[in-house]
C-alpha cells in the first residue's frame, strides 16, 4: 500500500500565481523516487507544500498519508505522522544546539505517537544513538554541541539534515537538493547516508536538478518535473537519458 | 534632609512625555501619592521565591519592615539608618521618584563586606509587596571594601497576581579597590505594580561589579542604572533579560559613566515580548575626558512575540577622550517564521517550537551568568512565559 499519495495536487503561492499544476504520484516504503526538473520547476515548492509550509496553499487535489487527508494538518502533525523533509537551505536556530534541537523533536514525536504522553528518550540511548550516527555520516562530533547551522558550512548542513533524519526515523523522507553544494566526497556520504535507511521502514522522495546524487542512490522510479507538472516517468534508465540529453528535449531554454 | 528630598519630590512636577528620557513611559494615569495612604497589613511573606539557593544570610522587607533572618558573622547586614554617611551620595533627590524614596523611605539594608572578606554563599534579599493600594519605599546600600568578594540576590516580588501598588527602590553600591560585587535583581511583581527603581553602583581601582538583572513583573514604571567606572581598571557588566505579557510596559535607562583610564563597561539586554507589551530600553555610555583607553559596549536586543508588541531601543555615545573602543548594537525582530517552520517541520509544536527559538534567542544572554543556580532559574522563568500551545 501505498503511504504518501498526491492526487492532482496544485500548490499556489501566497499572491495566487500557480506553481504547482496537477501532480499525481505514490510513494511507499522500500522506493526511492527522484523528482528530476530544472531550476524555475517547481520542485522545491513541491517539497515546502508535502511538508505544510504555511507560504504555499494547495488549491487542488489531495495529500494522503496512510489514506488519511493531510492537508489540514500542519508541519508538526506531519512530521509526527512520518513525514520528513530535507531542506535545500538549512535554518540556523541559534542559542539552540543540535544535540537539544534533536532531543526535543524525537520526545515531541514519542509523545504524539504515546497518545500524546510524554515518553522521553532515555538520554544515554539518544547520546549513544547519536555519536554512532554522526560517526557514521562523518558529521564531526564537535558539532553536536554547536548551534543547530548557526555558521555551519554548506556541506555541514546538508549532513546534518540527514542525521536529522537518520535520529527521526521518519516513513516518507523528502529530500531537497541535498546533493546541492556538496562535493564528490561529502556526496558520496549523504547518499550512503540516505541508502541505509531506506527499506521496509522507509521510503524516499529526492528532489534534484542533476543526476550525481541518484548515481549512489538509484532511483526505482524517475519523475519528469517540467513547469508544476511531471511530463515522463520511467526507471532509473530515464535519469542517464535526461543527464545525456538535458531538459531541452522538454522544451526547456538551457541556461547559459 | 528629609525635609529637603521631599521639599525637591514636591517641587519636580511628576515627569510628563515631553522629557526625553520619559518620552516612551507615560505616566498620566499615575498618582504616586495616591498610594500608601491605608495602613500596611503586617503580612509575613512565606510565598516561596524564585530562586533556591544556599544562603549565607536573609532579609525579607515588607511595607511593615525590615527582618535580618540570618547574618553572616564578620559582615555588617543589618538596618540601614539615616545617620550612614555615604546614604544619598549616589542618588541623591535631584529626580522625581529618588526624591520620593529619599523623603519616605523607612525599610532600608546596608550591607559592609569588609576588607579582604570573600563570601562562598551569596546574601539574598526578599522584597514583597502585600498591601492593596499600598506602596513600599526599599532602600539598599552595599559597600565592598577592599579586595571583597561576594554576591548579593535581590529578589523583587508581589503577594498576589493582581496586587495594585507602588514600589520605588533605591540603591547605592560602592565597589572599593579590588573588590568582586555580584549583584542579582530579579523583579517579579504583579501587573498591576508600578515600579521605580534607582541603581547607581561607583567601581573603584581594580574592582569588578558583574550585574544581572531579570525583568518580569511590574505594570509600568522606570529602571535607572547607572555604573560609575571611577577608578582605574574598573569593570562593569551588566547583563538583562526580560520579559513582557499583556499590557505591561518596561522601560530600562541605563549610563555607563566612565570617568578612570583603562575601564571597561560592558552592557547587554535581551528581551521578549507578548500581547501588547512594550519596552524601552535607553543606553548612554559617557567617556570622559580622562577616560582614555576606555572599552565600553551597549547591546539591546527584543524579540516580538506579537505583531502587537512594541519595543524602542535607543543607543547612545558622548565621548569625550579621544583613545577608546566603543561599540552597540540594537534590534527588533521577530519569530523567523522559516525558523519557525523549520522547528515545526521536525515534529515541535507551534508552541514547543516558540519556546525553543525563544530559549535560543536568551542564550547568550544566559551563558554570561556564571552563577548557576540563577542561570537556571532564569531560564526556566523565562520558558514559563511562553503559553503552552
Amino acid at each position: 500500500m501505498a503511504v504518501l499519495e498526491l492526487k492532482n495536487l496544485h500548490v499556489a503561492l501566497e499572491d495566487g500565481t500557480e506553481i504547482v499544476k496537477g501532480v499525481d504520484l505514490s510513494v511507499s516504503p522500500n522506493e526511492v523516487h527522484a523528482v528530476m526538473g530544472p531550476n524555475g520547476s517547481g520542485k522545491s515548492t513541491l517539497a515546502y507544500a508535502l511538508m505544510g509550509h504555511p507560504a504555499y496553499e494547495i488549491t487542488e487535489g489531495e495529500l494522503l498519508l496512510d489514506g488519511e487527508n493531510i492537508l489540514e494538518l500542519e508541519a508538526d502533525e506531519r512530521a509526527q505522522r512520518g513525514l520528513f523533509l530535507a531542506f535545500q537551505y538549512p535554518h540556523a536556530v541559534p542559542g539552540v544546539t543540535v544535540t537539544s534541537f534533536l532531543r526535543s523533536a524525537i520526545n515531541a514525536i514519542r509523545k504524539a505517537q504515546n497518545g500524546g504522553d510524554e515518553n522521553p528518550i532515555p538520554i544515554p540511548e539518544f547520546r549513544k544513538e547519536l555519536l554512532d550516527r554522526m560517526d557514521r555520516l562523518k558529521v564531526s562530533r564537535e558539532l553536536a554541541s554547536r548551534y543547530l547551522n548557526d555558521g555551519f558550512s554548506g556541506g555541514e548542513k546538508k549532513r546534518v539534515e540527514i542525521l536529522q533524519m537518520a535520529m527521526l526515523k521518519p516513513r516518507i523522507a523528502i529530500l531537497d537538493e541535498t546533493d546541492s553544494g556538496l562535493d564528490i566526497d561529502a556526496l558520496k556520504v549523504v547518499a550512503r547516508g540516505v541508502k541505509e535507511l531506506v527499506g521496509p521502514e522507509m521510503g524516499a522522495l529526492v528532489i534534484t536538478h542533476y543526476q550525481r546524487i541518484l548515481d549512489y542512490i538509484t532511483p526505482d522510479f524517475v519523475h519528469v518535473f517540467i513547469d508544476g507538472r511531471i511530463v515522463e516517468e520511467g526507471g532509473p534508465e530515464l535519469a542517464h537519458k535526461l543527464e545525456a540529453e538535458g531538459y531541452e528535449r522538454y522544451g526547456v531554454v538551457a541556461p547559459v | 534632609m528629609r525635609a529637603e528630598a521631599l521639599e525637591s519630590y514636591r517641587a519636580l512636577p511628576l515627569p510628563d512625555t515631553t522629557e526625553e528620557h520619559w518620552r516612551f513611559t507615560d505616566l498620566k494615569d499615575f498618582d504616586p501619592d495616591s498610594y500608601g495612604r491605608g495602613q500596611t497589613p503586617a503580612v509575613r511573606d512565606t510565598s516561596a521565591g524564585m530562586l533556591e539557593l544556599d544562603v549565607a544570610g536573609i532579609a525579607t522587607i515588607t511595607e511593615s519592615g525590615v527582618q535580618i533572618e540570618r547574618a553572616p558573622e564578620g559582615v555588617t547586614f543589618e538596618p540601614l539608618t539615616e545617620e550612614h554617611e555615604r546614604l544619598y551620595s549616589l542618588v541623591g533627590w535631584d529626580e522625581k521618584f529618588a526624591a520620593h524614596n529619599a523623603a519616605v523611605w523607612k525599610h532600608g539594608l546596608l550591607v559592609v563586606v569588609p576588607k579582604g572578606v570573600e563570601l562562598d554563599k551569596p546574601l539574598y534579599v526578599r522584597v514583597t509587596n502585600s498591601s492593596e493600594d499600598g506602596s513600599l519605599f526599599w532602600r539598599l546600600l552595599v559597600v565592598a571594601e577592599e579586595d571583597a568578594r561576594f554576591t548579593l540576590v535581590e529578589e523583587v516580588a508581589s503577594t498576589a497576581a493582581d496586587l495594585r501598588s507602588y514600589t520605588n527602590t533605591a540603591q547605592e553600591f560602592f565597589l572599593e579597590q579590588g573588590s568582586k560585587f555580584e549583584f542579582v535583581s530579579i523583579q517579579n511583581l504583579s501587573q498591576e505594580t508600578w515600579h521605580f527603581a534607582s541603581h547607581h553602583a561607583q567601581v573603584g581601582r581594580e574592582a569588578e561589579l558583574d550585574w544581572i538583572a531579570g525583568g518580569f513583573g511590574s505594570k509600568k514604571g522606570k529602571v535607572r542604572i547607572q555604573n560609575d567606572l571611577a577608578g582605574e581598571g574598573a569593570t562593569s557588566r551588566v547583563t538583562g533579560a526580560y520579559f513582557t505579557d499583556g499590557d505591561q510596559h518596561l522601560d530600562y535607562d541605563t549610563f555607563q559613566e566612565h570617568i578612570a583610564p583603562n575601564t571597561t563597561s560592558d552592557f547587554a539586554f535581551k528581551g521578549a515580548l507578548r500581547d501588547t507589551s512594550t519596552a524601552v530600553w535607553r543606553g548612554m555610555i559617557r567617556v570622559e575626558k580622562d577616560a582614555q583607553k576606555t572599552n565600553a559596549y551597549q547591546e539591546n536586543r527584543n524579540l516580538m512575540l506579537s505583531p502587537t508588541t512594541h519595543a524602542v531601543p535607543i543607543p547612545g555615545l558622548e565621548i569625550l577622550a579621544n583613545d577608546v573602543r566603543c561599540t552597540h548594537g540594537a534590534t527588533v525582530s521577530r519569530v523567523d517564521r522559516e525558523e519557525l517552520f523549520y522547528a515545526m517541520a521536525r515534529g515541535l509544536s507551534r508552541g514547543d517550537a516558540e519556546r525553543l527559538i525563544v530559549r535560543g534567542f536568551f542564550q547568550d544572554i544566559l551563558d554570561r551568568i556564571e552563577f548557576e543556580a540563577v542561570r537556571e532559574s532564569l531560564a526556566a522563568a523565562l520558558e514559563a512565559r511562553i503559553p503552552q500551545g
